[in-house]
């Protein structure tokens, strides 16, 4: 492979290995139940016909690897500035990348790659079709100098042409490094909404197949009901709950060393390179200057323990705003000390951003949340509740939740602020987790402010900065210096020419 | 802290959005409104009278029908004429303004220099009445959209034509300090 990349070329030829395990794989787990529904009920004479449509699978799989990579060429056109991906096996498609417009670069390596000794390479854009380019299958350092190529473009342009990037894979130092008694914190200590999510999935998963196969198994249903309602005591509920919470912290544990497994952040002449994974290792490169809001967030333990969770947030266009579409564009790094969090906010904004004036939100800002979110629900219940004697007894609930969510609210009010210097706004907000986030004045795209009539006359108002990876709002805020403040930051926009990517 | 107070001095003599004499929409586009409307309630009309005329349970209702129907079609007439004499926009030298809302009073506003790109739309209505909407698109996502309707054509196309020049100026001062760079 030359390293240039100036003319068309294939991917290593490794591709088709990986590109038809993949296929293989696929197809296998779509349809592993209906192989093990199959294999159940069906007599033995059958069990040949099996193997074979797994065979054929196979074979077809890679017959279509092999086409998929006959036909997937790229190549780098310097004049143009443009990345050219050809591929499509029936169809021609080809697909340009502009270079500036490339976010960040990905090189990863699965089992199946770390085993035969490639990389996969992913380019995400910033692009309204958000038409990814991804090779399967690329030796290490033309992944790495293709990977320079792309981001590096003013180098390419300043510097001379026989310059090439051969040492790309310099050892360059990491600043930051995640150890694993870090990661251990980290795991029992943040992303439990995600893990719970994670667990009530499998368990659906679960229940659903499990159904299938029981009716498979022509097994008695109504035992196995009598039995679970056996089960299903105050103790053993009890025990259910602390089982549960452990698989719980467990998943989580297991999830977080998954991903986050020997995290290093490095710099790359004009990017970040940021590595983490324990199978599957992850080489994500950003420019910082693409980073639209940088956050940190830290909960009450994490605190107990100097901790913190840091996010950078790139642009997402598109309507397609899947869970993980949105995690390829929010690089996550957990369990940062605050010197290296300082460390990155340097590296991301220049600057760590000082301390600048704080607006706080009027106390309006409990009603909308108490109304709709505590009396009003309480008054549905206790109407309920008088008059249906069952639920009669559980009135005491309504106590526990007033009390419980009143506090809730206004914690929330009382870290609901932003703050505001030259440089960059800061907006802090959370209940159980404290975030910051930062985003400088010329990253905003567009700015909204409202005010509801009644409001006019105590002066407050809401006010809402649209980024490319999102909004931020401040709510209930003092409307003459919300105004003030779209003014000054109209100003800055306007009278700066600075890129916002 | 001291260097943002500073800062404060300045804020005062910044131009001020919120005074900027915004442009209303064209009073033509109130009957645009009306129409839309009035098709609107017509279908529903439409369906109520056909379910009143043929379902024995629901003829016992029918005055309450009728009484819903006409309070919602004032209320929903009543809230649009809110809305309409709400609208209004502004086109500076370095940003739109746009002003809309049906009870909050929102305020929008976009740089020319975050501008993506700019639609004109013209439906069947508004080419009776010579109006135009514009649409003004950044990358700050759905909500970072403008959507200003009930121009007057040729005005649109003038704002259209102004910010397309103006995008353009900006690009190529961009274009020339990268390559100075």
């Amino acid at each position: 492979m030359n390293s240039d990349f100036s003319k068309p070329q294939r991917q290593s030829a490794y591709g088709i290995i990986v590109m038809g395990a993949h296929t293989t794989f696929k197809l296998i787990k779509a349809t592993i139940f209906l192989f093990v529904l199959a294999f159940v009920k069906m007599q033995s004479t059958y069990f040949v016909y099996l193997i074979l449509g797994i065979v054929a699978i196979t074979l077809i799989s890679f017959l279509f690897a092999y086409l998929w990579y006959l036909k997937f060429t790229f190549f780098l056109d310097k004049e143009k500035q443009e990345f050219i991906v050809n591929k499509g096996i029936f169809s021609r498609d080809q697909v340009t990348i502009q270079l500036d417009k490339i976010q960040q670069v990905n090189i990863n390596q699965n089992i199946l790659q770390k085993i035969i000794g490639v990389y996969g390479l992913k380019i995400d854009t910033a692009g309204a079709h958000g038409d990814e380019v991804s090779i399967k299958a690329i030796d290490e350092t033309s992944a790495y100098n293709l990977k320079e190529h792309l981001l590096s473009r003013a180098n390419i342009l300043a510097e001379k042409p026989e310059f090439v990037v051969n040492n790309a894979i310099s050892e360059e130092t990491p600043f930051l490094k995640i150890s694993a008694g870090t990661l251990f914190k980290v795991g029992l200590t943040s992303n439990y909404g995600q893990s719970l999510a994670l667990l009530a999935a499998f368990f659906y998963t679960v229940i659903y197949e499990g159904r299938q196969l029981l009716d498979a198994f022509e097994v008695d249903k109504n035992q196995i009901q009598n039995t679970v309602k056996g089960m299903v005591t105050l103790v053993s509920v009890a025990i259910l709950v602390v089982a549960l919470l452990i698989v719980l912290l467990v998943i989580n544990l297991v999830r977080t060393f998954y991903k986050y497994f020997e995290l290093e952040i490095s710099r790359h002449q004009h990017s970040l390179l940021i590595s983490s994974g324990l199978i599957a290792k992850k080489n994500t490169l950003v420019s910082p200057n693409k980073v639209q809001i940088t956050k940190y967030s830290q909960n009450y333990f994490q605190k107990k323990m100097n901790m913190l969770n840091m996010s950078l947030r790139q642009a997402h266009f598109g309507k397609n705003k899947k869970g993980h579409e949105m995690q390829g564009n929010t690089l996550e790094i957990p369990g940062c000390n605050p010197l290296e969090r300082d460390e990155l906010l340097k590296m991301i904004l220049g600057k760590v951003p000082p301390i600048g004036k704080t607006f706080i939100p009027d106390w309006r800002f409990l009603n909308l949340p108490i109304f709709f979110k505590m009396v009003l629900p309480v008054i549905i219940f206790l109407i309920l509740a008088f008059n249906i004697p069952q639920i009669k007894p559980y009135i005491f609930i309504t106590g526990v939740y007033l009390c419980i969510g009143i506090l809730m609210i206004y914690i929330s009010y009382r870290r609901h602020r932003l703050t505001v210097n030259q440089e960059f706004i800061i907006k802090k907000s959370g209940i159980w987790d404290l975030s910051n986030e930062i985003v400088a004045p010329s990253k905003i795209q567009a700015i909204t402010t409202f005010q509801y009539p009644w409001h006019k006359g105590v002066d407050v108002g809401h006010l809402s900065l649209h980024t490319a990876a999102g909004q931020i709002h401040f709510k209930y805020g003092n409307y003459t210096e919300i105004k003030q403040l779209v003014n000054y930051w109209l100003y800055q926009i306007e009278s700066g020419n600075e890129d916002w990517m | 802290m001291q260097s943002f107070t500073n800062e404060i001095v300045d804020l005062d003599s910044l131009p001020k959005f919120e005074d900027i004499q915004l442009q209303k929409p064209h009073a033509d586009y109130w009957k645009i409104i009306c129409i839309n409307l009035l098709i609107f309630f017509g279908i529903i009309g439409i369906g109520a009278i056909i379910l009143i005329c043929f379902v024995e349970e629901i003829r016992a209702q029918a005055f309450l029908i009728i009484g819903v129907y006409l309070a919602l079609t004032l209320i929903l007439f009543l809230l649009f004429r809110a809305s309409f004499k709400k609208r209004g926009y502004a086109v500076r030298a370095h940003d739109v303004i746009y002003k809309s809302g049906i009870i909050a009073e929102t305020t929008t506003i976009v740089p020319l220099n975050r501008i993506q790109h700019i639609e004109l739309n013209e439906g069947i209505f508004s080419r009776i009445y010579n109006l135009g909407s514009l649409q003004i698109f950044t990358a700050g996502g759905q909500t970072g959209h403008l959507h200003i309707a009930g121009i007057p054509i040729d005005v649109a196309q003038g704002i259209r034509d102004l910010l397309l020049k103006k995008l353009d100026i900006i690009e190529n001062q961009t274009a020339e300090i990268e390559g100075h760079e």
